[in-house]
């Protein structure tokens, strides 16, 4: 004790250095802050990265070995850097690093985010400026997915997906019930669901994930869409999924997991898919990656979502982006060359991803895909008829995620009532919407 | 590095002879088996799980509840070192960790001791600022850090794995704490006699600390051997890969194939294991304990 | 036993007052043993720390300097009720996982000092949780725990009792996550105690058995006091890391539902990575970092007190 007092005066000495010190340390960081990031990789191959893994991974490895021979000038180092839901972690790190790659692969609801920053390349001229690209040709999910609310090309598409109606047959033979039809309406999926949920048997007729997450939103958004509604005004600027459209959709959740216990709610660990397998889950509201995780001995059909007003359906499209301005042309000219339609049906036939492309589907090598991946039909039927709408890409769009989720878990959860869920969400997203404006 | 800082040193008076022996027991199994059984289960149910998974058909993992497996497949476990270069990814691992082991070893004996044992200016300002670095969660510091090692030239260089690990405040305060159950009077006799802090502390104090050195090695190990986030962050060649990094291979975003993940985990687990089993040896009483007065 | 604690007693004394005042030749000491990891730890540790800190007075994306907004994120902060929450959240999770993992791990790490057959595999058993990956862990709980299929529900409906919500359940899922960290920080504390269980004294515990006290009474008596500064360690340790829980949550309730499970860091995560808020989540940090220094200075000062052969 007598030593502690005694040493008061000096701590406080201390104290003072420590600050010195600190202030010191900060002007350094400062410095390395400040100093511009400079491109790396422009004595070599331009560095692609990628999180595709198994099949997905040997088939982009081998495209890349390709046109690394035909095109010894513009090489490509197609590499794997982890899985996709830490790329924009990566890539941020990388602008931080100042070793940003020249292409990486990023999840569609990045692109708002990385639009923003000074290192990710403006496409549109080169887009728009290269007729033999086709812009047109692609799909209008996998466009709307590279391209922000005021008409910027940010990204080459990737990857697109969407949302269709998986069932068990078997299920449905026991249970007595006839296959979903294309014109299926809600009331039929409820009650459908309600005749395939069997609490003895611990079986539901459908599965929904609960975690809050956009995994929760974007299924709530296609059954937004279904009913004719829509989640934002077309400004971007107000709510709009306080309607006639988003309470029915928000009943709907709530009739069947509340008052119906037909849904089984996924915690977010994807167990549905196990469950699905088991036969305790009939129906699943998936899209074309689910479908190579089904068990051989299940025999499963695919089938447009129900619907009310449309048979909507949501698209997921990730993109390509580029980072580096010395490497855009090599990148520019790999990434046609890569989506071009004959190269990009290879990769689709090797992996079972949906074309991109509508042409993709008049080649004659489309016909392999469909043979291989007969289930994918509807999936490509889907991109055709269903997918007219996307998902708002603006800044604000992951803040509203977030409300949207808090607020069907809270339905599902029997919580909150539909209406006093969207009038609460409503206000948090007009907030957000006139914070961010 | 371990066996050499914990080797009993000449100047003390124990040998391996003194090493406490088991006293004579009645031959009947103990009854202590009873509790320590259970609880062994309890703990080892994860490892259990994970072999199990890793000997089953993708089938077999995509089920719900999960059951037994009807084989044994260890092509799981050629396809998991196989799939990539397993080998480079657990040598620079091995290479991280073990630096970073001997360092912390020796860092953080010398900063232990000094902060145990020595009063000096500003000592519990500087022990409480080396706390500090670890306030602020890596998800805010993960960037800022990237910025020093930028500052250091030393992105996506197993270097920026080790840096930040050569010293690490575990370490520091795990030591400082031990040193501080060692009785005074031991370090008092020495420096009586004329030895110097630092012999000191290597040839009388770190030879009783065997049990502490060989909980930091295990500890210090153990987390630079499973930290994923950083070197995700920091690295960004495949040459440089960590073990962890490398079983993000068998990690889809949308579907894992779930029996080779954790094959690969398995392979990578055992390491960790091989330096706990070394190191557990070390958990007998340390011989100054009885040697002492 | 009386010769046993008095011996003690004079040593904890002896320590106590040993005070002799510092001369310089250990300051310079001091500083030199201390000095290499000290610069280490302060370029890699505190930079960031600091750089960190003024981020927490601007609007950032966390890798561009950004606008400075003043205190803005702390006005914010103040008025932000999820952030009330997730603090709430923070500080049950953390009085509820430390003591409960401290508890158990001193009776189990002196069993695990006993020679009995086959101690190396328990010790391992033990130590197992501790190597297994976080992911690995919360797929494993996401079963044990889950409403519908899982085992411990199954079990429960054995023995007549009623089913749980755990991870799903506003009410469950905070104990679901304490209970899902106990298990697998046991081992960490157990390794901790039985390094320190090594350093008591053979001859005290012997002298105390030739004294007839029996061993539950030497326990109490003098292995636990001597297990002081193993505590002291363990305590600020395990609270620096409980205050900054995040791993656990992502892997399993993603800080559902409804929140519930939303602590600090989580919150402090979702504002960095999800909504790009960088400014705000280094002001949440800053925050967290003065309340953990506040608790570690404060449990420092704690344990100094009750070690028993520290210098004051």
């Amino acid at each position: 004790m007598r030593t502690r007092s005694l040493s008061a005066g000096r701590r406080i000495g201390d104290r003072l250095t420590s600050i010195a010190v600190g202030a010191a340390l900060i002007a350094v960081a400062g410095c390395a802050g400040g100093s511009d990031s400079s491109s790396s990789s422009s004595r070599g191959a331009v560095v692609f990265w990628h999180g595709y893994t198994d099949q997905e991974g040997k088939a982009i490895t081998q495209l890349g070995r390709e046109w690394n021979t035909a095109h010894p000038d513009q090489k490509v180092n197609v590499t794997f850097a982890g899985s996709n839901d830490d790329a924009l972690k990566k890539t941020l790190a990388s602008f931080v690093s100042g070793k940003a790659p020249g292409v990486a692969y990023e999840y569609g609801s990045s692109i708002a985010t990385l639009a923003k920053r000074n290192q990710t390349q403006n496409l549109t001229s080169l887009v728009r400026s290269t007729p033999s690209f086709n812009w047109n040709d692609f799909f209008p999910a996998a466009r709307q997915g590279a391209t922000t609310p005021d008409g910027g090309i940010y990204g080459i598409p990737a990857l697109v997906d969407n949302l269709s109606l998986v069932y068990n047959k078997k299920l449905f033979d026991a249970a007595g019930i006839s296959y979903p039809t294309p014109s299926w309406t809600w009331t039929d999926f409820q009650n459908a669901a309600r005749k395939l949920t069997d609490e003895s048997k611990r079986q539901f007729g459908w599965a929904y994930v609960n975690d809050g997450s956009e995994d929760t939103v974007w299924r709530f958004i296609a059954l937004l869409w279904q009913a004719g509604g829509d989640l934002l005004t077309p400004d971007n600027k107000k709510a709009a999924f306080a309607s006639p459209a988003g309470l029915s959709a928000m009943r709907l959740l709530h009739d069947m997991a509340v008052t119906d216990h037909s849904v089984y709610l996924d915690a977010g660990d994807q167990q549905y898919q196990n469950l699905f397998n088991s036969g305790k889950i009939a129906m699943l509201w998936t899209g074309p990656w689910d479908l190579s995780g089904i068990n051989k001995n299940i025999s499963y059909g695919t089938q447009f979502l129900p619907g009310k007003v449309t048979h909507a359906t949501i698209a997921g499209p990730d993109n390509y982006m580029l980072f580096n301005k010395n490497d855009r042309d090599t990148a520019w000219a790999f990434l046609q060359w890569l989506n071009s339609p004959e190269i990009h049906l290879r990769f689709s036939i090797a992996t079972g991803h949906l074309p991109l492309r509508q042409s993709e589907t008049r080649l004659p090598g489309y016909q392999d895909f469909l043979e291989r991946y007969p289930a994918n039909k509807v999936f490509v039927e889907n991109l055709e008829k269903n997918v007219t709408k996307s998902r708002p890409n603006i800044p604000a769009y992951p803040k509203i995620s977030q409300v949207i989720g808090t607020a069907v878990q809270s339905v599902l959860l029997g919580k909150a009532q539909p209406q006093a869920a969207l009038d609460q969400a409503r206000e948090q997203v007009d907030q957000i919407l006139a914070a961010g404006a | 590095m371990a066996g050499a800082l914990v080797r009993p040193a000449p100047g003390t008076r124990a040998g391996p002879a003194r090493r406490p022996r088991p006293r004579v027991r009645s031959r009947r199994p103990s009854r202590l088996h009873l509790i320590l059984a259970p609880l062994a289960a309890l703990m080892l149910a994860p490892l259990v799980w994970m072999v199990l998974l890793s000997i089953s058909t993708q089938e077999e993992t995509r089920r719900f509840p999960p059951g037994l497996p009807g084989g044994i497949r260890w092509q799981n476990y050629t396809a998991a070192w196989s799939e990539g270069p397993f080998g480079h990814w657990l040598l620079n691992s091995t290479i991280v960790t073990t630096g970073c082991v001997v360092s912390n070893l020796v860092l953080c004996s010398l900063a232990g001791y000094a902060f145990a044992r020595i009063r000096f200016f500003g000592s519990r300002v500087v022990f409480v600022g080396v706390l500090a670095t670890l306030m602020v969660p890596f998800q805010i510091v993960m960037l800022p850090t990237l910025i020093v090692m930028r500052g250091l030239h030393l992105v996506d260089t197993l270097g920026a794995l080790m840096g930040p690990n050569l010293a690490t405040p575990f370490g520091v305060f795990l030591m400082r704490q031990f040193f501080t159950t060692l009785p005074r009077e031991l370090e008092e006799a020495a420096r009586i006699d004329g030895a110097g802090r630092l012999r000191t502390l290597t040839r009388v104090l770190l030879p009783l600390m065997g049990p502490t050195l060989a909980t930091l090695s295990v500890l210090t190990f153990l987390s630079i051997w499973n930290d994923f986030l950083w070197p995700l962050i920091a690295i960004q060649s495949p040459g440089n890969m960590t073990i962890q990094m490398g079983l993000q291979n068998f990690q889809g975003s949308h579907l894992t194939n779930w029996p080779v993940l954790m094959a690969g985990t398995v392979m990578s687990q055992i390491p960790v294991l091989v330096v706990f089993l070394i190191a557990q040896r070390f958990f007998v009483r340390s011989i100054a304990a009885t040697g002492f007065r | 036993m009386t010769s046993v604690t008095s011996g003690m007693a004079a040593r904890a004394a002896r320590g106590d007052t040993a005070g002799h005042r510092p001369r310089r030749a250990d300051h310079f000491a001091g500083w030199a043993f201390v000095s290499p990891a000290v610069l280490l730890i302060g370029l890699f540790g505190l930079v960031p720390v600091a750089w960190s800190m003024i981020l927490s007075f601007q609007e950032t994306d966390l890798t561009s300097p950004g606008t400075w907004t003043g205190a803005a994120n702390y006005r914010q902060m103040v008025h932000d009720p999820v952030f009330w929450q997730a603090a709430r959240h923070t500080v049950v999770y953390c009085a509820l996982f430390v003591p409960i993992t401290m508890t158990l791990a001193i009776p189990i790490a002196v069993l695990l000092n006993q020679k009995v057959r086959g101690i190396t595999f328990y010790r391992m058993a033990v130590f197992v949780p501790l190597v297994t990956s976080t992911v690995a862990t919360g797929v494993i709980f996401n079963w044990l725990y889950n409403p519908q299929f899982g085992p411990i529900n199954a079990g429960l409906s054995k023995l007549g009792l009623p089913q749980q919500g755990f991870f799903q359940s506003s009410a469950q899922a905070l104990p679901s996550v304490v209970g899902m960290t106990v298990w697998g920080w046991l081992g960490f504390a157990v390794i901790i105690y039985l390094s320190a269980l090594q350093h008591v004294p053979r001859d005290l515990m012997e002298a105390a058995a030739l004294d007839g006290c029996g061993r539950v009474r030497a326990f109490w008596r003098i292995e636990l006091p001597l297990l002081a500064p193993a505590s002291a360690f363990l305590l600020v340790w395990l609270t620096i890391n409980a205050l900054q829980l995040f791993d656990e949550v992502y892997v399993t309730t993603k800080g559902g539902p409804l929140h519930a499970s939303t602590v600090l860091v989580y919150y402090l995560y979702q504002q960095a990575f999800v909504v790009f808020e960088g400014g705000y989540a280094a002001a949440i940090g800053t925050a967290l970092f003065l309340v953990i220094l506040v608790v570690t200075v404060v449990q420092l000062w704690l344990g100094r007190r009750s070690s028993p052969y520290e210098a004051g």
